[in-house]
């Protein structure tokens, strides 16, 4: 088991250095100058070669990529373009709420993904499943956004029951950050209940049809037993697996309920830096959730060793 | 049941990791709740839309960073209501007959709001940094030779040139406030700025709110309020929904297409608006052709209808203006010899011999009215025969080819200029920091270049006047208008004034309730 988990390690930190290369490429590759951003559209040439300097992106680029990297190596994220703290500081800063946000909603999507999953599995062809085939479509077809501003509009506009949008940290004010929560979180929660419904629905299926469960039938097991332990059990292991990367790309990729509901999150960090050319704050969030990401992939692998050896003796 | 157990750990993992992680950075000066004790003045909370990239007054370009400075920091002058320089930190100050030389007497007792006191020797700094480290600002003292302090409340400034427009230079906004060593070296005044404004930064939670605290060591009239705080909401909708919640006391970020029928009846909510100074123009490049033809120019300025786009880009929130100064200010000179005319542009492309142009029109999604603008604008030119081709470019692209010149015409506005040496020098002057268009007239040098040093103000008016038709004439930029400033706050809001040079001002703010 230490083997294989050291061996996983090994292998993120290669990914993990070729998303710092293909990221710092990337930018190259994006028009747009971050010393004019930063300076908008007053300043003259002096001013523009000053900051450029200091910035260091005078130098060539392979020696800002070597210098990015030697610094990363040692926890060195660089400095902000923009506000010139430290990266690492930004995105910690912005951690929790981006993940308290992530948590709420695949929280949220469980709640209600899995009964109706399992349920319209099981009772296949009836009309619930129907029902949760047209709430699954809706789902997905619906933007997240679009989910937001309409239930800014009723739950806050109409009804005034929530506040429209901000943040209060969890361990400050749980009952304000509950209340603030709840729209963001059931607008990205709504479209992952429906990706997880489907597949939770779909393995189910698959699973039903298998040799075992048919024999278990045939034993006269009563049908509660069959599906509780000898079909749940099965179809869930790959559901763990979505699970975590759902959760893991929320952290990265609720950019813009973050900045509809005014989220200090990664999302909007990311978003803001987007806009302000500011490689190194852009640099450091995607290699956080790039990390992240690993690190998800990794605890679920190690579960999975857990729970079938077969994949850790591999 | 190992499933809920496999759920279970990612699940508690990663709330264990938004325990952890603690709760961003905001920490509080002093004591005082945000709903105030018995007899304080409350918190107003007022949603701006969008952070500060920092909060060093000197290094910072966004109007978002200059919406709190405003409040935390003072210059040596100051624009009043009406936009004429007046007494802030300098109570007087005079001038030597040659015109080189400015001394300024100092406000006795002035601290930051750390209790230091501030003295000559933070001004001779804070412009000394700007000058040396070539800041943002620095092209403002390009004709101050020295600035020295001989006694801690006279400050000497030395020029190299007569410059009628120094007091604008030295305190048109918060981007040449003067700044406290010590925060400056430490580094703090990029999140936590020392000034000697009415507020002080109290706390910063980093993507979400600034708060300010009432700073007790301010030289002016003790300010109502106990707290401001900012918090950034992009969303215009969500903004005005904080609004009428209760949940944000003022805003500038409403839904431009609801700001009449709010005006006309906000409920709990007063919105108000007044003409600003800034200006929105279309600028051709005349490195090209043919926008290097006068008639060229001419033409499109004759084939625009100035009412509909101003009705298009800001639901009627502006003023149509020919010249770049609006009405109201004591440098407007009446001018406006384009009227709506598509025969006559048709008549001058003709003249030009110019026939099935095809023009490049840069916009940028940073500012929604330029590509609203841009729709109408390729609708009217459509009419005369030109073909408008409009390309939305997010601004990091768009100031990029501005810079290298690779368009045919661009939108874009300028914000909260003051003097006339502002509104036109670096814009139109003969290979000017701003004529990215590439505009050239001999003349109109000739007349910028003496604005610059004319110091008497009758004589300047009237350069400025022949400056100003010239460049209305060649069609350097065609002006389409001035936008209103529109703002909204609650009822409970008392003594707030929405200023035409977006200054956000809360030192006289009060809070009933």
């Amino acid at each position: 088991m230490a083997r294989f988990v050291l061996r996983r390690l090994l292998q993120s930190a290669i990914v993990l250095l070729g998303v710092t290369l293909v990221v710092f490429l990337l930018l190259q590759l994006v028009p747009g100058d971050p010393v004019r951003v930063a300076l908008g559209t007053r300043f003259d040439q002096q001013t523009y070669d000053a900051l450029r300097e200091r910035s260091g992106l005078d130098r060539p680029l392979v020696a800002q990529y070597v210098s990015y990297v030697s610094h990363a190596l040692t926890g060195d994220l660089g400095v902000s373009f923009r506000s010139g703290q430290p990266v690492t500081t930004i995105v910690l800063e912005r951690l929790p709420a981006t993940l308290s946000l992530a948590v709420t909603a695949v929280l949220l999507a469980l709640l209600v993904a899995f009964p109706l999953g399992v349920l319209s599995a099981v009772r296949s062809g009836s009309a619930l499943d129907h029902a949760a085939r047209v709430f699954s479509q809706f789902g997905v077809s619906v933007p997240d956004f679009w989910t937001g501003i309409m239930g800014i509009l009723l739950f806050a506009g109409v009804l005034g029951w929530l506040p429209p949008s901000g943040y209060v940290a969890l361990t400050e004010d749980p009952a304000g950050w509950a209340s603030h929560v709840i729209l963001p979180a059931t607008a990205v929660g709504l479209v992952t209940a429906s990706i997880l419904t489907r597949f939770i629905r779909s393995s189910v299926l698959e699973v039903l049809s298998e040799d075992y469960v048919r024999t278990a039938v045939a034993k006269g097991l009563r049908a509660r037993v069959v599906v509780v332990r000898h079909v749940l059990r099965n179809a869930l292991i790959p559901v763990v697996t979505v699970v975590a990367v759902q959760l893991a790309s929320l952290v990265g990729g609720v950019i813009v309920i973050e900045v509809l509901f005014a989220w200090p999150g990664v999302g909007r960090l990311t978003y803001d830096a987007v806009q302000a050319r500011d490689y190194p704050v852009l640099q450091g969030a995607v290699l956080f959730v790039a990390a992240l990401f690993l690190l998800m992939n990794l605890l679920v692998d190690v579960l999975y060793a857990r729970l079938d050896p077969r994949i850790g003796a591999r | 049941m190992t499933r809920s157990r496999v759920i279970g750990a990612v699940l508690a993992l990663a709330v264990a990791a938004v325990a952890g992680c603690g709760t961003g950075d905001s920490v509080d000066v002093d004591a005082a709740g945000d709903t105030g004790g018995g007899g304080s003045g409350g918190t107003l909370t007022a949603a701006i839309g969008g952070e500060p990239d920092q909060l060093d007054p000197q290094r910072t370009s966004a109007y978002y960073s200059f919406q709190v400075l405003e409040n935390v920091y003072d210059t040596l002058v100051e624009p009043g209501p009406d936009l004429r320089m007046g007494p802030a930190l300098a109570t007087k100050w005079t001038t030597s007959a040659d015109q080189l030389t400015w001394t300024f007497t100092l406000r006795e007792g002035v601290r930051f709001s750390d209790g230091s006191p501030l003295t000559s020797e933070d001004v001779v700094y804070s412009y000394q940094r700007i000058i040396s480290e070539k800041l943002n600002q620095a092209y403002k003292f390009e004709t101050v030779k020295s600035v020295t302090g001989p006694d801690p409340t006279t400050v000497v400034v030395a020029l190299t040139k007569p410059t009628p427009n120094l007091l604008a230079n030295l305190g048109g906004f918060k981007g040449v406030a003067i700044v406290e060593k010590s925060n400056v070296e430490s580094g703090a005044v990029k999140t936590r700025p020392v000034g000697s404004g009415p507020f002080a930064v109290a706390g910063y939670t980093s993507g979400d709110s600034i708060e300010l605290a009432r700073n007790d060591n301010y030289w002016g009239a003790k300010p109502k309020l106990d707290r401001v705080k900012f918090t950034f909401v992009k969303d215009p909708t969500v903004a005005l929904q904080n609004l009428r919640g209760g949940e944000v006391q003022w805003t500038d970020n409403l839904p431009p297409q609801q700001v009449t029928a709010l005006k006309d009846d906000g409920g709990d909510v007063s919105v108000e608006s007044r003409s600003s100074t800034d200006y929105w123009y279309l600028a051709l490049n005349q490195g090209r052709k043919p926008y290097d033809d006068v008639n060229v120019r001419r033409a499109i300025a004759f084939a625009l209808d100035r009412d509909a786009i101003a009705k298009a880009a800001k639901f009627g929130q502006a003023t149509v203006n020919q010249t770049a100064i609006p009405k109201g200010s004591s440098w407007h000179y009446e001018y406006a010899p384009y009227r709506h005319d598509p025969d006559q542009a048709r008549h001058l492309l003709g003249q030009a011999g110019v026939r099935g142009l095809t023009l490049d029109l840069m916009v940028t999604s940073e500012y929604p009215e330029t590509v609203s603008a841009a729709q109408v604008i390729a609708a009217q030119l459509k009419d005369v025969g030109i073909t408008v081709k409009i390309r939305t470019l997010d601004f990091a692209q768009w100031l990029d080819e501005q810079g290298r010149g690779t368009f045919d015409a661009f939108l874009l506005g300028w914000l909260g200029n003051i003097d006339p040496d502002e509104f036109y020098y670096a814009q139109h002057r003969t290979g000017g920091t701003f004529n990215f268009h590439k505009y050239s007239n001999p003349a109109v040098d000739k007349l910028l270049d003496a604005g610059r040093t004319e110091s008497d103000p009758v004589a300047r008016k009237r350069t400025y006047d022949q400056a100003a038709k010239q460049i209305v004439d060649d069609a350097s930029y065609v002006y389409l208008y001035n936008p209103d400033v529109v703002q909204g706050w609650s009822k409970q809001v008392t003594g707030y004034q929405v200023r035409s040079d977006r200054a956000i001002r809360f030192r006289d703010v009060g809070l009933d309730r």
